[in-house]
């Protein structure tokens, strides 16, 4: 708002003092932006002694991190995050890629019901099928297990990820793998070798996002599992209510779980902002 | 099943049926499977220390819709909280993607920044929220009391705990708004804002008469997509206040929850999450055209 406000309000003031303005603005709107996370940062650099009053003091140590990694139930928990998150990435992408390409170049009956399918699914309350899962995954020996908690966090994606996949095709011109098919080539062959490799930017952006969501997931984990896979977001919320006083450790934890986020995001943001665009 | 398709691809139902196969498969055993199962329990006594999953009707539907808690606390915070949570953000997602629109010094910079909160997990802002809104060490009373003014005890207090919540919520999800928004501005068309410039038209009047018409359709998106996910969030509330103090900032899908595994009373719980998704679906549809009314006139 401010900014189409600005030049009604300040345009009899010179240049200068107007472009000053604008930079204060801005730098005021980022500053008030990233607090919540500098000050997670300058907290877990704080020792124990000084955590309650961050903000005074000059005393900074890296013990904060060394203690949280020498915490067993915290370094298997990353573990467990990074790789549930990495195969929920894979196996996501190669259900839904497949699925957002059968609904772009295919037209009649079967193409429209899964299409109304996923629309209905994405609009369908998480806690609506998590809750009953907790069942499904006991009677099925899956609770507590990597597989029980894997196999949800590629279905939660299916809908939206297809619908998105639908997009990036249909972006793609099919000519090319009509040439192909009339050269000989296969339909499991156009679908591979002509039109996967030009939808590489836009399978990017999905795996980024799917790899960022499935990190910062926390429902699924709370209901279907128990001690034998703690992941990250389970441990620190229990951290918040279990050992509520010790925020030096907690901050170092969160900046220790932001910090994979923080760098995929900052390689693969082009991709993503590129992918989201078409 | 499907005989008209592309020329090319028109015979080929065996390939179509294979690529959507394995996500079909998924999609029944982790999706409907368990829908059912939740739908058949709402029917049934099934407590999760005893299941009896004898039958018992609509009892756990009137349980529900007859409970204070549910008609006066939790319904209303859940539309509270979807209304502001999706309002502020879509104005200052507009406002941002409006600002980061034209180019200036540093804008790859500036534009980095405000999409910090979209790497951030819902869990750990929460914790970072909690932390300095504590009501002895946190920085929010810290600043207030520098500046002469009483510290508030943020969560522990009703309404002061819920617009944390919100708040908390508008600044994980604003980036999502300037993002999608940003992309929508950068693909119109210049010549009516050419047009505009020429004519001396006020940039207030560009804003509503050119821009956000123009915009429409990606607003809407945003908004009813958004007012879905606003509708069942969990992991802030969790994390921030477990729905509290007492249980007045409980949104729908924790009260599920706190009925299913708390409670341990799986039926009146699945009854619960089923009556939510109804209500969903209903406000999603109704919103879709209320919005798409709004932005077309």
């Amino acid at each position: 708002m401010a900014m189409v406000k600005e030049p009604l309000l300040f345009a009899r003031l010179p240049l200068n003092a107007r472009r000053a303005l604008f930079g204060l603005v801005l730098f005021a709107i980022c500053f008030l932006f990233a607090f919540p996370v500098l000050w997670l940062i300058l907290t877990s650099l704080r020792p124990e002694s000084g955590v309650y009053y961050v903000h005074r003091g000059t005393e900074f140590t890296l013990g904060n991190f060394v203690e949280v990694f020498h915490d067993d139930r915290v370094v298997e928990a990353f573990a467990n995050s990074a790789l549930i998150a990495t195969l929920a990435t894979v196996f996501s992408l190669l259900v839904t890629v497949s699925s957002g390409y059968m609904l772009s170049r295919f037209q009649g009956p079967a193409a429209r019901t899964w299409f109304g399918t996923i629309y209905v699914f994405r609009c369908v309350p998480y806690i609506s099928w998590v809750l009953p899962l907790y069942f499904v995954a006991q009677s099925w020996g899956l609770y507590d297990t990597y597989l029980g908690l894997l196999l949800p966090h590629i279905a939660v994606h299916i809908c939206f990820f297809s619908w998105l996949m639908k997009g990036f095709f249909d972006g793609i011109d099919p000519s090319m793998e009509y040439a192909a098919l009339i050269d000989g080539c296969t339909r499991w062959g156009a679908f591979i070798r002509v039109a996967l490799p030009s939808a590489i930017p836009a399978i990017a952006a999905l795996g980024v996002l799917c790899w960022l969501f499935t990190w910062n997931e926390f429902l699924f984990a709370l209901i279907l599992t128990g001690n034998r896979v703690p992941v990250i977001t389970v441990v620190m919320a229990q951290f918040v209510t279990e050992m509520g006083m010790r925020w030096n450790l907690m901050a170092a934890t969160a900046v220790m779980a932001l910090l994979p986020a923080f760098l995929l995001a900052l390689f693969g943001q082009k991709y993503v902002i590129r992918g989201l665009r078409l | 099943m499907a005989g008209r398709g592309r020329p090319l691809f028109g015979e080929q139902t065996r390939f179509m049926l294979l690529l959507i196969t394995p996500a079909a498969l998924l999609l029944t055993l982790f999706q409907v499977v368990p829908i059912a199962i939740g739908a058949n329990a709402s029917f049934r006594d099934w407590a999760l220390y005893n299941p009896k999953k004898t039958w018992v009707g609509l009892a756990h539907y009137e349980a529900v819709l007859s409970d204070p808690e549910f008609l006066w606390v939790v319904l209303p915070n859940t539309f509270i909280f979807m209304i502001l949570s999706v309002a502020g953000a879509l104005v200052l997602g507009l406002a941002l993607a409006l600002l980061l629109n034209r180019p200036f010094a540093g804008q790859k910079i500036v534009q980095t920044v405000l999409l910090v909160p979209l790497m951030v997990a819902p869990v750990i802002a929460a914790i970072m929220m909690r932390w300095m809104f504590n009501d002895q060490f946190g920085i929010v009373n810290a600043v207030l009391e520098g500046l002469g003014l009483d510290g508030q005890p943020w969560l522990v207090e009703r309404w002061t705990a819920f617009g944390v919540i919100v708040m908390t919520d508008i600044w994980l999800w604003t980036p999502w708004y300037t993002l999608l928004l940003l992309a929508g501005l950068q693909s119109l068309p210049r010549e009516p804002f050419e047009a505009a410039a020429i004519d001396g038209t006020s940039t207030w009047r560009v804003f509503t008469h050119l821009t956000l018409p123009m915009l429409r359709s990606v607003i809407v998106v945003c908004v009813v997509i958004r007012a879905i996910d606003a509708f069942r969030t969990f992991d802030i509330v969790w994390t921030l206040t477990g729905g509290g103090p007492g249980r007045s900032t409980e949104l729908f899908s924790l009260y599920a929850y706190v009925l299913a595994f708390l409670t341990l009373d799986f039926g009146r719980g699945s009854a619960a999450a089923i009556i939510g998704g109804l209500i969903i679906l209903v406000v999603g549809a109704v919103l879709y055209r209320v919005v798409d009314r709004i932005a077309r006139a």
